[in-house]
């Protein structure tokens, strides 16, 4: 998998982002559902590194994703 | 205990304490916020209570008696009143502040303020502009009941001098009956941006604090991928 580690990169933040969900597999979720989502649960992903953020169909780092 | 069911334990602390860490920094952020904005309101209040007394000195009595320069009843209300309306708020910014009662207690003062400069100026519709201006003040706390205490106040007083004492307040003996209705407009109005300004405003805060939870369990992540590589590297090192 290539993980697009770019600083530089004047775009900034992500346009989807896939989680896991309850019943086994990911659910894909937009910025705006993945925001609604309780902080608890967010904050789970994020330091279980279960969450992989997307821009434009290709994969970002988390760190990428969270620079808006 | 199985290395799954430990990285689990962990996780869930470590989840716990960031997000316990974001509500304290929320909490805190609002505090101070309030604090701040009890700190202007007691500044504002003596200088109301000062800039107050001037009217009722210079502008006051002419407002009131025609030409007739005399130390007039409104230097006393100026004066006494003035105290009394400034003396609860002042007080309780500076021995509480950032509690609730603290910022309903200064939204009353800060209306009643208002109705006893528009009284000083004869009623004068210019003077009605301070009612606005204290609203926006008033927002400045974020806290968008504290602006309904607010309207309430200047709404009552507006509804119980229009019919005791009309020119007090509008500075004719006999408006409108539906003079009251006109102003109370404009003051629902007014806050009504208001009161989306202050939920906006508490919402961005939120989401600021939230930020600052997500960076934490960001750099909580990369802090265990390097543990594991650190470990890794030791052990590859151990096999040779």
């Amino acid at each position: 998998m290539t993980v697009d580690t770019n600083i530089g990169d004047a775009r900034k933040g992500y346009d989807r982002v896939e989680v896991p969900a309850p019943g086994g597999g990911t659910r894909s979720l937009t910025p705006k559902q993945f925001e609604i989502l309780p902080l608890r649960e967010r904050v789970s992903f994020l330091i279980e590194g279960t969450a992989q953020f997307f821009r434009d169909g290709r994969p970002i780092s988390p760190s990428e994703a969270m620079r808006t | 205990m199985s290395v799954a069911r430990k990285a689990l334990e962990m996780t869930q602390a470590a989840t716990e304490a960031i997000v316990q860490r974001a509500e304290t920094r929320y909490e805190a952020h609002r505090q101070e916020m309030f604090r701040s904005a009890d700190r202007m309101f007691a500044g504002l209040m003596i200088g109301q209570w000062i800039f107050a007394i001037f009217i009722a000195l210079t502008f006051s009595p002419y407002g009131w008696q025609g030409k007739v320069k005399t130390v007039h009843m409104h230097v006393w209300i100026a004066v006494l009143l003035g105290a009394a309306i400034t003396s609860l708020p002042v007080a309780l910014a500076w021995f509480r502040p950032g509690e609730p009662l603290t910022r309903h207690a200064v939204a009353v003062g800060q209306m009643l303020w208002s109705a006893l400069l528009i009284h000083l100026t004869g009623g004068r519709i210019e003077t009605h502009f301070h009612v606005f201006g204290s609203l926006a003040l008033l927002a400045f706390y974020r806290d968008w009941p504290v602006l309904i205490t607010g309207t309430v106040v200047v709404a009552t007083d507006h509804l119980l001098r229009g019919i005791l004492w009309p020119e007090s307040v509008y500075g004719i003996p006999n408006p409108e009956w539906w003079r009251f209705l006109e102003h109370a407009f404009w003051v629902v109005f007014c806050i009504s941006f208001l009161i989306l300004s202050c939920r906006r405003s508490q919402k961005d805060m939120r989401v600021m604090a939230e930020r600052g939870a997500e960076l934490e369990a960001l750099s909580e992540n990369q802090w265990r991928n390097s543990s594991v590589l650190e470990r890794a590297a030791a052990d590859t090192r151990g096999d040779r």
